[in-house]
């Protein structure tokens, strides 16, 4: 197999889509949001779009599983450094206008090169990679560096560097004139210095700028010392039209593209940190989807110091099942766990790790999802018009493979008619099931529960006091959403009322 | 460098103060000792001819350094022994208050506000200031030596011998030597030559730098490691840009390979600028231990001196008006027994010498003074207070001699009669300080209670005075107390003295001198009576 990416065996057709909604309902942002901040770089967009296909997610899967060994983690974070490194002094060429000066920045930025992935070439060299992508990668760099150009390269570039670290430059002013001399000095005034108040080694500033470009004063002086060693620039100047273009396409798109698996491993390392467990999903069509220990990851990333303030879910769905219907009392977690099950099925798709304590889950093609776009209600048709507009597209989806998607779908139809919302909950219920969809629905009509004999009627809890607990539970529906009580807590039923105004 | 004239091994820190330093300050009168330490006296054939105005750091320093109590008889014979030196040698320290008034003066000047002296050397301005506070540190502690030279023999005290020496061995001549050497290398940047050169001969010569430096081509051509090799300014004939010996000179530079000038109307000259600035700045920066290191040794030295000084000046004013003085002696905590002890504060005011007291307290725990009203026992106990600070802190005091304990724990509890009318606010206000003093006694402490718990009525008041003086006296409190009450008095007489609390009875002395009875501000032993001759005075006053 010829090494192409990293990321994908072939390119993703949704790459150069818009965005998908399903993003920012599922508040993935904010997951990108906290991977970007512990990652130092803004990298939203390598996780905006999900693979081609699922031997795409297996791809990924799998050198993932790589990334997680210790070992290969820090050695690519060491070529990131490098490449960083190079970065810098390419910043540094682009700023500087004397060619003299560019092609010593060019020559160091040929050498960081070189030893970035000399490096890198060598220490993957007895690591025990599984992936296919690794396992490509490293043949693909293995005959890279073998070439006879790098080796050229690698070879020139290191031996005019060692040829400039021997410089060494004397200049005397005096009389408002320079005299410059290749040669070294002894330091005597220094040595004076230090003779006079012992035990402090102080260094003296350099008197130029310290930005990458040389001041007149510097360039004279560098004019005036090329002219008794002039082999080296010469050399530097040759050096700089034979690799103008030096760098390999492929690998510099492996060191941007590796670092969708090293951020999130890094936000995976502090998250675990706090005590929130991630787990490695396995993909058995054959058994039962579940998960054990799920939570939404955007809260935890959002307000979670710890996984105690977090409430975890475990579900699973049966042979037979296909659609949760989730009721409960207004703010008791519905909508997080239903946001916890599209990161579930959201990550295995991405080939990374889920925010859950294990997990089976099987395969989709596609995440849909439909939120209200506030809860607060808004009567009139406008809104119900707005929320059909938007479901349309999603049950006109023809699957294009055999593969069901998932189907996430937050309070529809709030401000129609409670008969009307029933009847047309149905149909989206029976119309999804039909095409072989899973996903949850949530919606504070109890009759929705019982709509189809594939539905899974789930419900938030409540404890003996009345207090949320976030957990969800199977178990038929009730009628009420605990509005009452929260009513009470805040001293607005009936009594309390009259109390407070009498 | 340490100064080391108020310890001998450490500087002055402005802590352990007294308790209630107000308190004390203000029930003694002290500020008056301030102010008086603080104005110098000159004089003219036997005569006065000037007061000065006072010295307010002067007066700050003599305030901060009486309100710390020693701890130890050997850090009162210290300072004794130091005062003693300085009382003989006026002149020396006078000119070594002068000197370190004069450095710490020139350096505000520089801008020590703003940094200078402080290692800022960010711009040439400040670096310049830099190298002036340098040469200032220099010159002053040539001139610090030279005072202590000339000095030496008479100086006797353990103080000031050690800081000559202290001074000899961490200002080495070398080292005197090589700073006047930095300094004179960089005086082409900032000219710290106390002459100019104006002979004939200098005339149209310029101050010019020979640098000769090297340094490495590091990252990207730049060049970096700037190490120095000579540094030395130059008597330059100072040429014009545009004359012909300069351009036939640059012609000739430019057929040279490696040499170039930097007089060109381009950036260069600015750039070379720079490259002197941080010559010099390392350079200089280099001295950084050397002003830090006597930074902090001019204003302990200042502080310190100031004291000393100011004792002298008080020693003039006390001549002035005739009042005693003797270097007081520290003893056991059982100790107290004076000759002609006298107010020093009433005396200043006044302008006249108080009336001295002896006696003789040793071994006494408690001491009550009852008797006439006016009749000197507030004036008689605050001398012993006076006396008791002045010798806590190493000076002289108003007597012809004097020995106590040391009590760094002082209290005083002052109540004058004209503010004590009967007021419950008060009487709580009294007890609740009381309750302070109380909280904050140690292992030896002295109390002056003057008048106190007056606020109330005579039989209450002497309750709560028997019960807080027992306490006081059963745990070896020393406490000296003037009283009015004397019910309480004779309740002490009758139950509490005796081995258990060692008391001692003083009374105002009357004579009668031209039939009638006079007060003669006398203390002598006597038993407690009931009456305080009030009577008497109200008839002096009110039916003449």
């Amino acid at each position: 197999m010829e090494f192409v990416s990293i990321l994908d065996m072939e390119e993703s057709p949704e790459k150069e889509k818009p965005r998908q909604s399903f993003l920012l309902d599922l508040n993935l942002y904010q997951i990108f949001e906290k991977i970007n901040l512990y990652w130092g770089e803004n990298l939203t967009s390598m996780y905006c779009y999900l693979p081609a296909g699922p031997l795409c997610e297996d791809y990924r899967r799998e050198v993932y599983a790589d990334i997680r060994q210790e070992a290969l983690y820090s050695i690519l974070c060491g070529l990131l450094d490098q490449m960083k490194d190079r970065r810098e002094i390419f910043t540094k060429k682009s700023e500087v206008t004397l060619e003299l000066q560019k092609q010593v920045w060019h020559l160091q930025e040929t050498a960081c090169y070189c030893g970035a992935f000399r490096r890198l070439a060598r220490e993957l060299e007895a690591l025990p990679l599984k992936s296919k992508g690794m396992l490509a990668f490293r043949t693909y760099l293995q005959n890279y560096v073998d070439s006879g150009r790098f080796r050229d390269m690698e070879e020139r570039s290191a031996r005019l560097l060692e040829k400039m670290a021997g410089f060494r430059m004397k200049l005397i002013y005096e009389n408002d004139r320079i005299t410059v001399l290749a040669e070294e000095t002894q330091g005597n005034y220094e040595r004076f210095l230090q003779d006079c108040f012992p035990g402090q080694n102080r260094q003296m500033r350099s008197p130029f700028r310290s930005d990458a470009g040389l001041t007149e004063l510097e360039q004279e002086l560098v004019k005036a010392f090329q002219k008794q060693s002039p082999d080296f620039f010469w050399e530097t100047e040759d050096f700089y039209k034979s690799y103008q273009e030096y760098a390999e396409d492929t690998l510099i798109r492996f060191s941007s593209e590796i670092r969708y698996y090293l951020a999130f491993y890094r936000f995976q390392q502090k998250m675990q940190e706090k005590g929130f467990s991630f787990a490695a999903p396995s993909l058995d069509e054959d058994r039962d989807l579940y998960a054990r220990g799920l939570y939404d990851l955007a809260l935890a990333c959002s307000r979670g110091s710890g996984p105690e303030q977090i409430v975890s879910n475990d579900m699973y769905f049966g042979s037979k099942e296909s659609f949760f219907v989730l009721t409960g009392p207004n703010q008791g977690g519905k909508t997080t766990f239903a946001r916890s099950l599209g990161q579930l099925v959201y990550f295995t798709k991405m080939g990374l790790d889920v925010p859950a304590s294990c997990a089976n889950v099987h395969r989709f093609s596609r995440i849909l999802t439909h939120f209200s776009v506030e809860e607060s209600a808004d009567t009139g048709r406008g809104r119900l018009k707005e929320e059909l507009t938007r479901l349309a597209p999603m049950m006109r989806a023809k699957p294009d493979t055999e593969t069901p998607s998932f189907v996430v779908i937050n309070e529809l139809f709030t401000t129609a008619a409670n008969y009307d919302a029933c009847i047309m909950g149905r149909r989206v219920l029976e119309h999804f099931i039909s095409t072989g969809c899973r996903g949850i629905y949530v919606t504070h009509l109890t009759q929705l529960c019982q709509a189809h004999p594939q539905v899974v009627s789930l419900r938030a809890l409540a404890d003996e006091q009345g207090k949320r607990t976030f957990r969800i539970r199977r178990s038929t529906a009730e009628g009420t959403a605990g509005a009452d009580r929260l009513a009470e807590k805040h001293h607005l039923t009936y009594r309390q009322l009259k109390e407070r105004l009498s | 460098m340490k100064a080391c004239l108020l310890y001998s091994q450490k500087e002055w820190e402005n802590t352990s103060r007294y308790f209630d330093e107000k308190a004390i300050v203000k029930d003694l009168g002290l500020n008056t000792l301030f102010l008086s330490a603080a104005k110098e006296i000159q004089w003219e054939d036997g005569k006065i001819s000037l007061i000065r105005e006072p010295d307010p750091f002067l007066e700050d320093t003599m305030k901060k350094v009486m309100l710390v109590p020693l701890r130890e008889a050997e850090e009162i014979l210290y300072r004794q022994e130091i005062l003693r030196d300085c009382l003989e040698q006026e002149t020396f320290i006078c000119r070594l208050y002068d000197l370190t008034s004069h450095i710490l003066g020139e350096w505000n000047k520089l801008g020590r506000r703003s940094g200078a002296g402080t290692g800022n050397y960010n711009s040439p301005g400040s670096l310049i200031s830099e190298i002036y506070v340098l040469q200032l540190f220099v010159s002053g502690l040539k001139q610090l030596k030279e005072l202590l030279d000339e000095h030496k023999e008479n100086l006797r005290s353990h103080g000031l011998q050690c800081l000559h020496e202290r001074l000899c061995s961490e200002f080495p001549p070398r080292l005197e030597k090589d700073l006047e050497r930095i300094l004179e290398d960089v005086v082409f940047y900032a000219d710290t030559r106390e002459t100019e050169p104006d002979e004939p001969g200098n005339r149209g010569l310029v101050d010019k730098p020979r640098l000769v430096m090297g340094c490495v081509i590091g990252q990207g051509l730049k060049l970096e490691d700037f190490r120095l090799e000579e540094v030395v300014t130059e008597s330059r004939k100072n040429r014009r840009t545009g004359s012909i010996l300069a351009r036939a000179q640059d012609y000739l530079n430019l057929r040279s390979k490696n040499i170039f000038s930097v007089r060109t109307d381009t950036a260069l000259p600015d750039q070379i600028k720079q490259l002197e600035f941080e010559a010099v700045r390392h350079i200089v920066s280099c001295s950084k231990s050397f002003v830090s290191a006597f930074a902090g040794f001019w204003d302990q030295l200042h502080f310190q001196t100031a004291f000393y000084r100011g004792a002298v000046n008080l020693k003039h004013f006390m001549d002035r008006f005739y009042i005693k003085s003797t270097f007081p002696v520290p003893g056991s905590r059982r100790t107290l027994h004076f000759r002609e002890l006298q107010e020093v504060v009433m005396g200043l005011e006044q302008h006249m010498a108080p009336v001295g007291n002896t006696c003789d307290l040793d071994e006494k725990t408690l001491l009550l003074v009852t008797g006439a009203n006016q009749g000197g026992k507030s004036t008689f106990l605050r001398s012993i207070g006076i006396a008791q600070v002045m010798l806590q802190c190493g000076l002289f005091a108003a007597a012809e001699s004097f020995e106590s304990g040391i009590f760094p724990s002082l209290f005083t509890h002052f109540t004058r009669r004209e503010d004590s009318a009967m007021n419950s606010g008060r009487l709580d206000e009294e007890l609740g300080r009381m309750s302070q003093i109380i909280d904050h006694l140690e292992d030896p402490s002295m109390v002056l209670l003057n008048e106190s718990f007056a606020s109330t009525t005579e039989k209450e008041g002497s309750a709560i005075a028997y019960d807080i003086v027992r306490a006081l006296a059963e745990a070896d409190i020393k406490v000296l107390m003037v009283t009015h009450l004397l019910s309480f008095a004779q309740r002490v007489q009758d139950e509490l003295q005796g081995p258990e609390c060692p008391t001692a009875f003083l009374s105002a002395q009357r004579i009668e001198l031209q039939g009638r009875m006079q007060r003669t501000y006398k203390m002598i032993p006597h038993e407690p009576e009931l009456t305080s001759f009030g009577l008497e005075l109200y008839d002096e006053i009110i039916s003449p």
